[in-house]
C-alpha cells in the first residue's frame, strides 16, 4: 500500500503554487511531488511515514508573532527563522564579509536546479518545501573572510496540524571560514528543512545541528553539500527531539583534497524514531571522509543509521572511514545500521564497522566493584560513550555546550529506564 | 570473629563445577596467599567474593565482619569494604581516571557516613597516593586503563586500593607482568596499607612476590578446593617442586 498524504494537504500546496507561472520554481517543484515515499522505497524502508499520512496538516503561512526562544550561546550571531520564514527583526546584525539575502525567483530556480542534480531530487522535503517556503534565504561568506563569531541559526514556531518549510543556502566563497550551530525547535506537526551548502576552494565550515523539535513533530530534513578543492566540512548532528526525526544528508566531494567529517549522535526514548541517513560521493581523487555515528536508545524507541559511501572509479586514494555504534538501554528499543559501500576505484582505504549492543558487563562490573551503584555506573558509561565521541568530533570551544545538550536528553531516558 | 569467612563455597559456571567446597578464615591484620595451577579457580573465587553477576554460590556462605555477603550486590560489597584488584583490569573509554576515583571514593565515604571530600582535598589525597605508586598526573587524566601498559594497570589498581582503604583486599595476580622495579613499588604500596584492622589475600603464581609481601598463611587451591595450607615455607616448596606432588598427596 502506498502511503498517501491527505489529498487536501497536496491540494492546498497546488492551489498555492497555481498563482505562479509554470516555469516558476514553486510550480516546478510542486509538479515534481509525486507521493510520499512508501515502504517499497528502499531508503525509506526503515523509516515509515505511515503515521504522518494519517495526520491532517497544511502548510503554515507565516505570521509575525513574537517568540520567546533566546540564545544560550553568549556572543553568537543569530539568524532566526519563525514558521520557516527569516525574521530580520529577531536576527543579529551581520559582521562585514557576511551577507544575507533573499533569493529572487530566477536565483531560486537555479537553487532548485542544483538540488535536482543531487540525489535529493525526489526527497519530499525538496519538492514540498520549495513549493511553499516563504523564501529561500542565502548566507554568503565572502572570499578570504574568516568569520570569528559563531553563527546560530534558530528555527522555531509552527503549530499543531501545520507544516513548516525553511529553505537555506549557505555559500562559503574561496578560502573563507565559518562556524554555525543550527537549532531546530519547532512546535509544528511537520517540518521539512531544506539546505544547500557550497564550499569554495579551501573554504572551511564547522557545522553543528541540534534537532530538538516538539515531541509530536515529524522532522524530515534534507541537506545537500558540495565540497570544492581542499575545502573542509566538519559536521556534527545531535538528534534528540521529535516523534520522528530523519536527517538526510548527501555530500558531494567534487574537488581534490576535500575533507569531510559527517558525525552524529541520536538519543532516543519513549516512542521516538530517529534516523540519520547519509550519502557521501567521492567523485574525485584524494578526498577524505570520516563518519562516527553513535546512538543511545531507551523506551520503545527506534534508531536508524544508513550510511552510503560511493567511490567513483577515478577517485583514487580516497580515504573513507565509517563507524557506527548504538547502545540499547531497554529491551523494547531497537537500532538498525545499514552501511553501504560502493567502491569502484582500486587504490582506496575504506573501513566501516557497525555494532548494536548493550552496555558492557565487564565495564559495569568493574565500576560496581569500586562501589559505584548500578544506575550510576550505567550513567557514567553512557556519558563516556557520547563524550568520547563529542570530544573527537566537535570543536573544542563547543564541547561543553554540545555535551550539555546531550546530557539533558540522556537524563530523561536514563531516569525513565531505571524507574 | 574472622574478618572474612568463606564456608564450604561451591560454585558452577555454565554447569561446570569450578569451586568445590572452599573454606577459608581471614582475621584482621593477616595476609593470606593463595597459589594454585592455572584454571584451579582462583579468579573465580575472587569474582565470587566481589559479587560478580553469575558467580553466586550454589552452596556455602561468605561473611564479612560476620555479615553475610551473599545477598549483597557487587557495589554494596565494595562499599562495605571489599576490594578486588583485577587480574585483567577493565578499560573504560571516555571515563577519566580522576573522576573514576572520585566516584569510587565518594561512594565508599557515603557508606561510611563521611562527608564527600571537596575537590581540592580530594586531588591532594590522590596526588599523595599516586606519587607513591609512581602514577603521573597525566595518567589520571586519561581514560581508565585505556592504553595503559600491563604494569601501569596494576599500579593503578593498587592506587585505587589506597584511595578506598578497604577492610579486605583480594589481589588477583597483581604481580604478573610487573618488572622488578614495579614489583617493588606495588609491594611497598600494599605493605604500606597493611594494618591491624584490615586483611589482604594475594593470589599469585610466584613466590618472589611473597618475599616482598610476606604472608602469614599460604593456601594451595586445586580443582576448586584448598588442598593444603601452611606458612610461607609452603610457597617455597611449590617453587621448588611444583604442584604435582602436593596434588597427588591430597
Ligand atoms: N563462564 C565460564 N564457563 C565455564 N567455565 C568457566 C567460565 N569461566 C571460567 N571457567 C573455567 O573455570 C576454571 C577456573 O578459572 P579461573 O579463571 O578461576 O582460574 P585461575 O585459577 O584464576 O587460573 P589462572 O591462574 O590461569 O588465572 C577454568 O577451567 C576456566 O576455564
Ligand atoms: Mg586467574
Amino acid at each position: 500500500m502506498q502511503h498517501s498524504i491527505k489529498d487536501d494537504y497536496i491540494n492546498s500546496i497546488r492551489n498555492y503554487t497555481n498563482q505562479f507561472e509554470d516555469n516558476n520554481f514553486r510550480s516546478i517543484a510542486c509538479k515534481d511531488f509525486k507521493s510520499w515515499p512508501g515502504p517499497r522505497d528502499e531508503t525509506w524502508r526503515l523509516s515509515r511515514l505511515g503515521s504522518l499520512s494519517r495526520k491532517k496538516i497544511k502548510p503554515i503561512y507565516p505570521n509575525l508573532k513574537k517568540t520567546n526562544n533566546t540564545s544560550n550561546l553568549i556572543g553568537s550571531k543569530i539568524i532566526h527563522f519563525v514558521d520557516g520564514a527569516y525574521r530580520d527583526d529577531l536576527s543579529s546584525k551581520l559582521p562585514s564579509g557576511v551577507n544575507l539575502s533573499i533569493l529572487s525567483d530566477s536565483e531560486s530556480l537555479k537553487y532548485l536546479q542544483k538540488i535536482k542534480k543531487s540525489n535529493l531530487s525526489n526527497h519530499p522535503s525538496t519538492n514540498i518545501s520549495l513549493s511553499c517556503t516563504p523564501s529561500i534565504i542565502k548566507l554568503t561568506v565572502i572570499k578570504n573572510i574568516k568569520v570569528k563569531d559563531f553563527f546560530e541559526i534558530i528555527y522555531e514556531g509552527g503549530e499543531d496540524s501545520h507544516s513548516v518549510h525553511p529553505v537555506l543556502y549557505i555559500e562559503l566563497e574561496e578560502n573563507s571560514s565559518l562556524s554555525v550551530i543550527e537549532r531546530f525547535n519547532h512546535l509544528s506537526s511537520l517540518v521539512m528543512p531544506l539546505q544547500l551548502t557550497e564550499l569554495g576552494n579551501k573554504a572551511s565550515l564547522n557545522s553543528i545541528k541540534i534537532f530538538n523539535d516538539n515531541k509530536k513533530t515529524h522532522n524530515l530534513s534534507a541537506h545537500c553539500i558540495n565540497l570544492s578543492e581542499k575545502s573542509n566540512l566538519n559536521s556534527f548532528s545531535l538528534i534528540k527531539g521529535g516523534v520522528f526525526t530523519r536527517s538526510e544528508t548527501h555530500a558531494y566531494l567534487n574537488g581534490c583534497g576535500a575533507k569531510l567529517n559527517l558525525n552524529g549522535i541520536y538519543i532516543s526514548g519513549n516512542k521516538q524514531h530517529h534516523d540519520l541517513t547519509t550519502a557521501i560521493y567521492h567523485d574525485v581523487p584524494d578526498c577524505t571522509s570520516k563518519q562516527i555515528v553513535r546512538g543511545v536508545l531507551g523506551g520503545k524507541s527506534t534508531g536508524v543509521f544508513q550510511g552510503k559511501v560511493r567511490v567513483a572509479q577515478h577517485a583514487q586514494r580516497t580515504d573513507g572511514q565509517q563507524m557506527s555504534k548504538s547502545i540499547l538501554l531497554s529491551e523494547n528499543a531497537s537500532a538498525n545500521a545499514k552501511p553501504e559501500l560502493e567502491i569502484y576505484a582500486d587504490d582506496v582505504i575504506c573501513a566501516h564497522g557497525a555494532t548494536v549492543g548493550e552496555l558492557d558487563d565487564d565495564q559495569l562490573f568493574y565500576l560496581n566493584s569500586r562501589g559505584v551503584p548500578m544506575d550510576k555506573a550505567r550513567e557514567i558509561l553512557i556519558k563516556a560513550f557520547l563524550e568520547d565521541m563529542i570530544n573527537q568530533s566537535v570543536d573544542n570551544s563547543l564541547h561543553d555546550f554540545v555535551f550539555k545538550e546531550a546530557e539533558l536528553a540522556l537524563s530523561l531516558i536514563i531516569t525513565k529506564e531505571t524507574l | 570473629m574472622s574478618l572474612l569467612e568463606i564456608r564450604n563455597a561451591h560454585l558452577k559456571l555454565d554447569g561446570k563445577n569450578i569451586l568445590n567446597g572452599v573454606s577459608l578464615s581471614v582475621n584482621k591484620g593477616e595476609v593470606h596467599a593463595i597459589m594454585g595451577p592455572n584454571g584451579s579457580g582462583k579468579s573465580t573465587l575472587s569474582y565470587m567474593l566481589a559479587g560478580r553477576d553469575g558467580y553466586g554460590l550454589e552452596e556455602g556462605e561468605i561473611l564479612l565482619d560476620g555479615n553475610s555477603l551473599s545477598e549483597m550486590e557487587a557495589d554494596e560489597r565494595a562499599r562495605s569494604g571489599l576490594f578486588l584488584a583485577f587480574q585483567y583490569p577493565v578499560e573504560l573509554p571516555g571515563v577519566a581516571g580522576m573522576s573514576f576515583l572520585r566516584e569510587a571514593v565518594n561512594s565508599r565515604r557515603k557508606f561510611l557516613g563521611e562527608q564527600e571530600l571537596n575537590h581540592l582535598a580530594f586531588v591532594k589525597e590522590v596526588r599523595k597516593e599516586a606519587s607513591k605508586m609512581f602514577v603521573k598526573d597525566e595518567m589520571l587524566k586519561r581514560a581508565v586503563n585505556v592504553g595503559f601498559s600491563g604494569g601501569e594497570k596494576k599500579r593503578f589498581e593498587i592506587l585505587q586500593m589506597a584511595m578506598l582503604k578497604p577492610r579486605v583486599s583480594i589481589l588477583d595476580e597483581t604481580d604478573s607482568g610487573l618488572d622488578v622495579d614495579a614489583l617493588k613499588i606495588v609491594s611497598d604500596g600494599v605493605n604500606d596499607q597493611r594494618n591491624n584492622d584490615n586483611a589482604i589475600v594475594v593470589i599469585t603464581h610466584y613466590q618472589r612476590l611473597l618475599d616482598y609481601i610476606v604472608p602469614d598463611f599460604v593456601h594451595i587451591l586445586s580443582d576448586g578446593v584448598i588442598i593444603k595450607s601452611g606458612g610461607p615455607e609452603l610457597a617455597l616448596e611449590v617453587e621448588k617442586n611444583g604442584y604435582t606432588g602436593l596434588i597427588n598427596a591430597a
